[in-house]
């Protein structure tokens, strides 16, 4: 089996020659093939040349755009600022919707032309012709909250779930939206699951996320899913008061961060769902060793049981010694997907 | 005012549900009524976020429940600041300089500790995120402040805490200072390496920390 059947037979029920191995690597993989990180982000022939070099590298079985937080943002016209070593962020003083009423007057960018979100779907198509045929291609976009937090800043809209609730509503839809039109491109342009990050779905606790969220976060993965591609969701943070609810969204893979436990994830999801994770990055990927990695991602599976992806809790920190990489790739290697 | 008059309980609740609104009513009343500016701190505004910190800790509240609160205790620390500053005898707490490290743009956490330090009574001045080693030097020198609080969640720019340390023992100005730091990538051990005063897993140590090293800052 290559990666792109390991992991698609997981996902349709069946049993695979051995674990499917999906780290995030973004700064890790520029680092890994010397790609200056603001090309990584900017460039889709620097970033597919350092993934097909890091998927190699590692055994990883699938190719990912993962790599501008900021992508759809700056194409609706956001301020970003651009950094030379890491990821793009939003300028957090200065957010597009600095008043509420600015949402009006906004329209959504359409993904064949706008800068960022063409360049991802340039992309795509590369890593589809350099790797789909052994690796799964896996497109993404950001989810309803965090992308919100990109248009109006993250700490204005901490404030707007009370102040404002219905433009909340009114945002969330917007953004839905556009992450629709956007992960249909992708899609088109040939990829096979479609990540979906909400990031700061995390913070705000599980009667806003139940309330305001979880039916964005729906429209979003059933939309992608009647486009054709699979979904992967990923939130980053300590989800552990939302896991029931997230295990009610269909996804085909949940893959959650370290401090959301495996144990009362497969507990609250059930038996069915496909569970990715979740070693600490940081403690134990990066500063552990190879023998530590590989027992923590040993326990890791045994709370998951079956169904069960090898990963990180988020993306793998750039400065992770090799060989802890290589023993979550051999981990994955020497298991059965039971 | 008499006992049964004194408004602190529902001030105290109007700041824990973040009703910004009628915490500023309640202190009009209250000012009106003839209370003292500086009460409102040890009666109210203090035990009120001291409050909202623990349940921050329980999980009972999150970050949007948060931040209204410190909103509520800000329109009323507004509302007081400019007749505390004619009363002697409300000498803040401290002064803090706070910020979030070179290379790191997470600020939810450090605005949290910001506000809940000034709904202690210390006054604040917030530096924003992304801040570099020398604009730190040149705040410390200008606002000559008790306390440093630094933030950093990312492993990447916690040594951009020490960068910052070094700079400010090189310029003279660490003696007399007293630093703490905190932040998702942060621990105990890492502040004792860097030389730091004091290090607090949330908002609600952050404050008890403040405390007791401006106690002992000179
Ligand atoms: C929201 C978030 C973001 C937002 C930040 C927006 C903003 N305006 O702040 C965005 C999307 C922009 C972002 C970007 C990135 N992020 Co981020 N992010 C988070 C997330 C989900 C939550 C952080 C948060 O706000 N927590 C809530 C607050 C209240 O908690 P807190 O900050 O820890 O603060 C509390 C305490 O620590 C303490 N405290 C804080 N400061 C201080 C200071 C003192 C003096 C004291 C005493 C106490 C104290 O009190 C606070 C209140 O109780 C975390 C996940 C997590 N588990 O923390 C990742 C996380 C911090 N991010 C991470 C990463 C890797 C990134 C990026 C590099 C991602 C990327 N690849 O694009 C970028 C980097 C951008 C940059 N240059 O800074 C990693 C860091 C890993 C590591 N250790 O290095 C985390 C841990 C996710 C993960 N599991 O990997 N992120």
């Amino acid at each position: 089996m290559n990666g792109r059947e390991r992991i698609l037979c997981l996902l349709d029920g069946g049993k695979p020659d051995r674990l499917p191995f999906m780290p995030f690597t973004m700064m890790f993989a520029a680092d890994y093939a010397g790609v200056l990180y603001l090309d990584y982000a900017t460039d889709f022939r620097a970033h597919a040349e350092a993934q097909f070099r890091v998927v190699k590298g590692y055994d990883i079985d699938h190719v990912s755009v993962t790599s501008d937080p900021c992508c759809e943002a700056s194409d609706c016209g956001a301020k970003v600022k651009y950094f030379p070593h890491q990821p793009p962020a939003i300028d957090e003083a200065h957010p597009l919707l600095s008043s509420r009423e600015q949402l009006r007057g906004m329209s959504a960018p359409l993904p064949t032309e706008a800068a960022s979100m063409r360049n991802r779907l340039r992309l795509i198509e590369q890593l589809k012709l350099g790797a789909g045929a052994e690796k799964l291609v896996e497109g993404w976009v950001e989810g309803p909250c965090a992308e919100a937090a990109g248009l109006r800043g993250l700490n204005n809209l901490m404030l707007d779930f009370f102040d404002a609730p219905e433009f909340i509503f009114e945002l969330f839809d917007f953004v839905t939206e556009m992450a629709l039109a956007f992960g249909r491109a992708q899609i088109a342009a040939g990829a096979d699951l479609i990540g979906v990050g909400d990031a700061a779905a995390s913070l705000v606790g599980p009667e806003f996320y139940e309330h305001f969220v979880w039916p964005f976060e729906q429209r979003l993965i059933a939309g992608l899913q009647a486009a054709g591609a699979r979904t992967r969701l990923h939130i980053c943070g300590n989800t552990r008061p939302l896991l029931a609810a997230i295990g009610r969204l269909g996804c085909d893979i949940v893959d959650l961060d370290s401090l959301a436990p495996l144990d009362q994830a497969r507990r609250e999801m059930g038996p069915r769902q496909v569970l990715l994770g979740n070693l600490d990055p940081v403690r134990v990927l990066c500063n552990g060793s190879p023998e530590s990695v590989y027992a923590a991602i040993a326990e890791c599976h045994r709370q998951a049981g079956g169904r069960f992806i090898v990963g990180a809790g988020c993306e793998v920190p750039r400065d992770t010694p090799s060989n802890n990489l290589l023993a979550l790739a051999r981990y994955a290697r020497e298991h059965g997907a039971a | 005012m008499s006992e049964r008059m004194l408004p602190w309980e529902d001030l105290r609740q109007a700041i824990i549900v973040g009703q910004a609104a009628r915490a500023r009513e309640l202190t009009e009343l209250a000012l009106a009524g003839g209370l003292a500016p500086a009460e409102f701190f040890p009666n109210a505004i203090v035990p009120a976020m001291d409050e909202v910190g623990r349940r921050m800790r329980d999980c009972e509240f999150f970050v949007p429940q948060v931040l209204i609160a410190a909103r509520a205790a800000r329109t009323v620390i507004d509302r007081l600041r400019p007749l505390l500053l004619q009363d002697a005898a409300a000498a803040a707490a401290g002064r803090v300089v706070c910020c979030t490290v070179q290379g790191d743009l997470h600020d939810i956490g450090k605005n949290i500790v910001a506000m809940m330090l000034e709904s202690a009574g210390f006054a604040i001045v917030d530096l924003g995120t992304d801040v570099a080693p020398e604009q730190l030097v040149e705040a410390v020198r200008r606002h000559r402040p008790q306390l440093l609080a630094m933030s950093a969640l990312l492993t990447t720019t916690m040594v951009n805490m020490k960068t910052a340390i070094d700079a400010l023992a090189a310029a003279r100005l660490r003696s007399g200072l007293k630093i703490m730091v905190g932040g998702a990538a942060v621990t105990e051990s890492w502040a004792r390496q860097i030389g730091a005063d004091g290090y607090g897993p949330d908002a609600f140590a952050a404050v008890a920390l403040a405390r007791r090293l401006s106690l002992i800052a000179i």
